[in-house]
Order: structure tokens, then C-alpha cells, then sequence
């Protein structure tokens, strides 16, 4: 059973939505995106997953041998991945622009940056 | 090899992608290879991508391609594949001709800053993600392309940190709350997966059709739309467009207002009409006009209250997306005649807006209205452009706003006396109210810009060079043409739009083989072209009675009330023959009191809504939050 991957998952979603809406530190916010794409990911998995599923590759002694056994779904995988990229560099670019602000406006209290408003 | 434009749309996605990295290859030291690069990428997507309206928009073909040729197998469909109908040439269109139009304007506009090739690498990545975006036939490639959007345009916006700080501010809540949406697009798409074990969009479409919608579905729906949603900035995600359009530089605004939120417009068309076929429900149709009555009233009056040129035109960009996605929600088929005209016409007016704010940017260094006047001598040509496109937006005939607009007020009238909801009747009268508050708004940016007395800085400013008007002028052209030939406009470019997304048959079989929509429950359906008529005497009267009601009501009332007037600092007899209530505003237009009536009526409002749109990322954030909670509960329980 893997209800508690999802359980996980949504638990790690809500975490990361509750820091950016909770924390004034542009670090910590940066830090709830990163966890809200770390639940989507964990889910993504959990949805590939079956029970005793193999790795999906036959090897040529496997398909000779008639031993083609149940295995997990791939394409979740491959979209993990991709998404673990994109959360990286979205992290990276969260980042380099906290720098940038810390310079610029001496701070990187979230309430202190606002000079755009109304 | 009659059918050879099957590759086109891949070769120009690809073709702005490669330019893309040329460009920060060969082009970081010389100007003329970089700048060369990506006109010629831009120009061959464009030509492309406009060649594609003979096969689809005449022959009435669905083009699809399938990457690396891996075609379905068994029903299923494996590889990724691009899938071209009516509905995502529409918008390919308005995005090649923004991004053309911005490429042109961006050659002298761009040429006082530094690290150009930078700008063009992410420009033309911008371009290819958004085309990309309308093209693809698979969901999670439109995640990829959602993606590679909103970092191209994050960076794009902190593009001039060195001389404006605050846009390193505007590009982290773009980050953040861009995120928000993309990550809960993602999670739609794993849910939608989880239910239909394929990412193909054709093959959702046919396999929710024919198993019907189930929990997880529902909250996939619900997800995928509230991201959506956050991309295409409606009201409660509105927020980081307003900061993004103000800071970024006016060309990348013009991408921004063109393609970046069509492309949202683009999605939420794409999933309740074809993917999740939920357009016959009433609850929708209700949430999506009531979420774009609420963004278009939201979007103006916070435009009222704006003192900075570029972020006013960012609140009336949010609010004509209200329009639009008021229109196409309301699910009938003059609504989407009118919404998806209204997003052509958004694109080429608002695109022209920007442009000349741009201009104005480049001739003076500012963009703050209270330092502006009295450029109309100065600057003609700008001057004309703007007003051509102020008119246009304001909805006033003969330009294209008027030709839209007024399906828009049709729709949603039409909508209220089939379905006797109250709800609608009041849409449709905050459809007109907006209408005339943008002009309000306009009245004002044309006094405080282009007429009254120039400030002494300006006595010097020139008028941009013809690199720069000439896209101006095209815009302008446009604006024009499609105002005259509406009818025409709309029986060629528009009605093919509108046939795709009627019949979503043919998309499907043309991805999945022949008989594959049909054995899922999607039927052949009639085309249902209904004649449009906007010059409906009985509607002329009924607009005129209403509009001249609301105008003298709120003008009228807020100017008697005018609070002594408050001369400028340095007390000059000319002034004093201005209205003086905000100082240094040097206009003398009289109808600038429409203007001031609505600020002082919604005086108590206007503090509310200050108050609330706060520049904190954590409240814009906790905004997202409950915006996308909301609307994912109310699909979840009113949906089912």
C-alpha cells in the first residue's frame, strides 16, 4: 500500500504553499517552493508505482527466457526528472535574484521589499 | 510532398530555440550578428507560422506531427506529438505577430543598454515557448513550454535592475506566485495521468469523454485550471503582472500583454472546451464570468489610481483579459465570437499601448505620469499611435475595441435572457461600466502625457526614431483595419477559431485515426456559424441609454463633491485654470472631471484596494492560496 506516499506528498505540498504565504525571509520562501515541487515530484512517482513491479527493462535473456514480469510505469519517471530540472533551475533563478535584492535593497525581509504597490 | 507545412510548426519552435542559443554563442560581441539572428528567427516563425493559415484557416485541416515519428500504437498514444487546429493557430498567429512587432521595436528601443545578447537569448526563448505552447498536442510538454515562459519572462523582467532596483522586485513575486501555478498545473497533470495513463491531449479528450469525469478528474480539472488561471492573471492572481508589465522593459511588456497571458486565455480555452468538455456545465460557465467580471472591474479601477504610465497600462491589460474570459465563459457561441476577437483585438491595441509607452520611455527617461506633459507637439507620431490605440481600448467605433466589445455586451445580454439569471444581467452592466471607466482612464493618461504644459526637463524631447515607429504604425494600421472590416475579420480569421473549438471531433481523430472521437462519445457535431450582428439598432439604444446613465451618475455626483482645489507648489496664474486636485499634473482637458468624479465617489474603495494590494510577496502569496483553493473546491463540489 502506498496511501502514505500520497499522504506525504499532499503533506509536503500544503507545507511548502503554508512557507511562502507564513515566512517574511525571501530565503525561506525560496525554500517553500523548493518543497512544494519535492511533493509534486514524490507524487508523480507514487503514481508509477505498482506492488512488486520490476525496473521497466528487459534484458535479452528475459524476453528469450518468456520471463516478462510486471513492471512499474515509466513515463512517471521521465516526468520526475524533467520536473527535478525545472525545480532546480527555478530554485537557482529564486536565488540569484534574492542576491541581486539583497544588494540592491540592503535586505531580504519580504515586507521591507515593496516598493511596487497600490 | 504536397503536404510539406506539416513541419512547419516544429521547425519554427525549434528554429526560436536554436536562435535562442546562437545568440549567446556568436552574438555577445557584435550587435549586428545578434540582432541579425533574431530577426531572422523571429521573421521565418512568423512567415511559418502565417503560412499555416492557408491549410488551416481556408482548408478547415487539423496538422499534426509526431516527434521522432512514434505514432500511436494500439490505441495509444506514446510519443509527443504538435497538433495544429484552428484554435492554436489563432493564437500562434497573435503570438508571431507580437513577437515581430516587439522584435522590430526592440533594435533601437533596446540599444542604450548593456548585455544585449542576454536580452535576445531570453526574447527569443520567450518566443518559441509561447508558440510551442499553442502547438503542442501533449500536457505535459505544455507544462515544459508553461515553464520555459515563466523563467524567460522572470528574467526579462529584472532585465533593467541596474537602473530600476524595483525590478528585481517585480521578478521575484512573478517567480513565486508563477510557480504557485505551474506547480499546481503539474500536480493536474500527474492526477489526470493517474486517471487516463496518457499525456496525449486528443486521447484525454476522447478517453475522459467516454469514462466520464471521476473524482480524481474532477480535481485535476480543478488544478489544472486554477494554474491556469495564475498565468493568465486573473483577479486574485493578478498581482505580479501588474509589477512584471511596469518594470520590464516596454518591448518585453508588449510579449507580455500579446502572447505571455494569452497563452493562459489559450489553456483555459483548451481545457473546459476540448480536453475536459465541461463548457455545458452552468457552474462553470458562472465561476469562469464571474472570475472575468471580477478581473476586469478589479483590473480598471485599480488603473484609475495609477501614477506610473506602464503600470496603468498593467491594470488595463488585466482588466481587458476580464473580457475575454468573461466572454468565453460564458459558454455560448457569440461569447466566444466575442472573447476570442477580443483577444485578438487586446493584443494589437494594448501591444500598440505599450509600444508607445516605450517610446515615450526612450524620448524622456520616464515613465511616471506626474513628471510627463504636453509631448503631443514634441512627438506627434507617438501621439497619434496612442490615441489610435487609447480609442481602440476604450471601445469607441469605428476601431476594433468597439467591434468586440459590443459582441462581448451582446453575449452576455444574450446570456442573460436565455438562462434568466441576475447574475449575468449584472456582467453585462460591469461590462459596460469598465468600458466607460477605461475611457475615463484614458482621458487621463492623454491629458497627463501627451497634452497640457510640458515640464521644463521636456522642452528638449525629439521624436523616436522610424525604427521604433514603424511597428507603432503597423499596430496602428491594424487596429484600424479590423475595426472597418470587422465582419470580415471575423468570418475569416475569427470563425475558424471558433469551429475548432465547437468541434472537438475532428482534433481528436486527426491524432488518434479516423473513428477514434466518435467510438468515445465525442459525436460529429454541426458547425454552428451564426451570423454576427453588431449593428442591432434595439442594442444601439439600450448600450447609449445605459452608458450615458452610469457616466452622468458617478461623474456627475464625485464632481460636485470636489474638495477645494489644491494649486501646485509653485503657484503659476496658468495653473489656476487648471483642475489642480493632483499636483502637477498639467492637463487642461475639461473631461478629466469624469475622471475625478469616479476617484472621488470610490474614494472609500480606492483605500481598500491600496490597502490590499499590499507589494508583500507573502499576501500576494496567501492570495494564490485561497484564489486556487476556491476555485478547485468549487469545481470539486459544483462540477460533479
Amino acid at each position: 500500500m502506498i496511501l502514505i506516499n500520497y499522504i506525504v506528498a499532499i503533506c509536503l505540498i500544503a507545507l511548502g504553499l503554508y512557507v511562502m504565504c507564513a515566512k517574511r525571509e525571501l530565503i525561506k520562501i525560496v525554500i517553500g517552493m523548493g518543497i512544494m515541487d519535492y511533493g509534486i515530484n514524490m507524487l508523480i512517482v507514487s503514481i508509477g508505482f505498482h506492488e512488486n513491479g520490476t525496473a521497466p527493462i528487459y534484458t535479452l535473456s528475459d524476453i528469450i527466457n518468456g520471463n516478462l514480469s510486471f513492471f512499474v510505469d515509466p513515463i512517471p519517471q521521465a516526468l520526475t526528472l524533467t520536473s527535478i530540472v525545472i525545480g532546480a533551475c527555478v530554485d537557482a533563478m529564486a536565488l540569484s535574484l534574492v542576491i541581486m535584492l539583497k544588494r540592491r535593497y540592503k535586505t531580504t525581509d519580504a515586507d521591507e521589499i515593496r516598493r511596487l504597490n497600490g | 510532398m504536397s503536404n510539406f507545412y506539416v513541419h512547419f510548426p516544429v521547425i519554427s519552435v525549434m528554429g526560436l530555440f536554436l536562435a535562442a542559443f546562437l545568440v549567446e554563442i556568436f552574438g555577445n560581441k557584435n550587435k549586428h550578428v545578434r540582432y541579425a539572428i533574431s530577426l531572422i528567427a523571429c521573421l521565418g516563425a512568423a512567415a511559418m507560422t502565417f503560412y499555416l493559415i492557408v491549410p488551416v484557416f481556408f482548408r478547415g485541416e487539423v496538422i499534426s506531427y509526431w516527434m521522432g515519428g512514434w505514432k500511436p500504437e494500439g490505441g495509444y498514444a506514446f510519443g509527443i506529438g504538435y497538433e495544429i487546429d484552428g484554435l492554436g493557430l489563432f493564437f500562434g498567429l497573435l503570438t508571431a505577430l507580437t513577437f515581430l512587432m516587439s522584435v522590430l521595436f526592440s533594435r533601437r528601443y533596446m540599444e542604450r543598454d548593456g548585455h544585449l545578447g542576454h536580452y535576445y537569448t531570453l526574447f527569443l526563448m520567450l518566443a518559441g515557448s509561447v508558440l510551442g505552447l499553442v502547438f503542442t498536442g501533449d500536457v505535459f510538454n505544455l507544462f515544459i513550454m508553461i515553464e520555459i515562459m515563466t523563467f524567460a519572462s522572470v528574467a526579462l523582467t529584472a532585465f533593467r535592475h541596474g537602473k530600476h532596483p524595483e525590478a528585481l522586485e517585480g521578478a521575484f513575486k512573478y517567480l513565486v506566485l508563477g510557480s504557485i501555478g505551474s506547480s499546481l498545473f503539474l500536480l493536474g497533470v500527474a492526477l489526470l495521468y493517474l486517471t487516463t495513463h496518457t499525456l496525449n491531449m486528443a486521447q484525454i479528450a476522447a478517453l475522459i469523454s467516454s469514462k466520464g469525469m471521476q473524482p480524481t478528474t474532477l480535481l485535476a480539472f480543478g488544478t489544472m485550471l486554477a494554474g491556469l488561471a495564475v498565468k493568465s492573471f486573473v483577479v486574485p492572481f493578478h498581482t505580479p503582472a501588474a509589477d512584471a508589465y511596469a518594470t520590464a522593459p516596454a518591448s518585453v511588456s508588449t510579449l507580455f500583454s500579446g502572447m505571455v497571458n494569452k497563452a493562459g486565455i489559450y489553456g483555459i480555452i483548451r481545457l473546459t472546451y476540448i480536453l475536459f468538455r465541461t463548457m455545458d456545465k452552468e457552474s462553470l460557465m458562472l465561476l469562469l464570468s464571474i472570475l472575468g467580471a471580477l478581473t476586469m472591474f478589479v483590473g480598471v479601477t485599480m488603473a484609475l489610481a495609477q501614477h506610473d504610465f506602464k503600470r496603468l497600462l498593467a491594470f488595463h491589460s488585466i482588466s481587458q483579459i476580464g473580457y475575454v474570459l468573461m466572454a468565453v465563459g460564458l459558454g455560448t457561441n457569440l461569447g466566444l465570437y466575442g472573447g476570442l476577437f477580443h483577444a485578438m483585438n487586446h493584443t494589437l491595441f494594448k501591444g500598440l499601448l505599450f509600444l508607445t509607452a516605450g517610446a515615450v520611455y526612450y524620448a524622456t527617461g520616464t515613465t511616471n505620469l506626474d513628471k510627463l506633459g504636453g509631448l503631443a507637439k514634441r512627438m506627434p507620431r507617438t501621439t497619434a499611435c496612442f490615441l489610435v490605440g487609447a480609442f481602440a481600448i476604450s471601445g469607441i467605433p469605428p476601431f476594433n475595441g468597439f467591434a468586440s466589445k459590443w459582441i462581448i455586451y451582446q453575449a452576455a445580454y444574450e446570456k442573460a435572457n436565455l438562462s434568466g439569471n441576475f447574475i449575468y444581467v449584472i456582467i453585462t452592466v460591469t461590462a459596460l461600466l469598465v468600458s466607460v471607466m477605461t475611457l475615463a482612464s484614458f482621458i487621463k493618461v492623454t491629458g497627463a502625457v501627451f497634452f497640457g504644459q510640458a515640464p521644463a526637463t521636456l522642452e528638449k524631447t525629439k521624436e523616436v526614431p522610424f525604427g521604433m515607429q514603424l511597428p507603432m504604425f503597423i499596430m496602428s494600421a491594424l487596429c484600424i483595419a479590423c475595426g472597418l472590416f470587422y465582419n470580415q475579420t471575423i468570418v475569416y480569421v475569427v470563425n475558424p477559431a471558433v469551429n475548432a473549438v465547437t468541434n472537438p471531433a475532428k482534433y481528436v481523430d486527426t491524432m488518434m485515426g479516423e473513428g477514434y472521437a466518435f467510438a468515445n462519445g465525442i459525436g460529429p457535431q454541426p458547425t454552428t456559424f451564426t451570423s454576427v450582428s453588431i449593428w442591432d439598432p434595439v442594442f444601439w439604444l439600450l448600450l447609449f441609454v445605459i452608458v450615458t446613465c452610469a457616466v452622468t451618475l458617478v461623474a456627475v455626483s464625485g464632481a460636485r463633491e470636489r474638495g477645494p482645489v489644491s494649486l501646485p507648489e509653485k503657484t503659476d496664474s496658468k495653473h489656476a485654470t487648471f483642475f489642480g486636485c493632483e499636483e502637477s499634473l498639467h492637463s487642461h482637458v475639461g473631461g478629466s472631471d469624469l475622471f475625478w468624479g469616479f476617484k472621488k465617489d470610490l474614494k472609500g474603495y480606492f483605500k481598500v484596494m491600496g490597502n490590499l494590494h499590499s507589494g508583500k510577496t507573502n499576501d500576494y502569496a496567501l492570495w494564490v492560496v485561497i484564489g486556487v483553493t476556491l476555485i478547485t473546491l468549487f469545481t470539486f463540489v459544483f462540477l460533479s
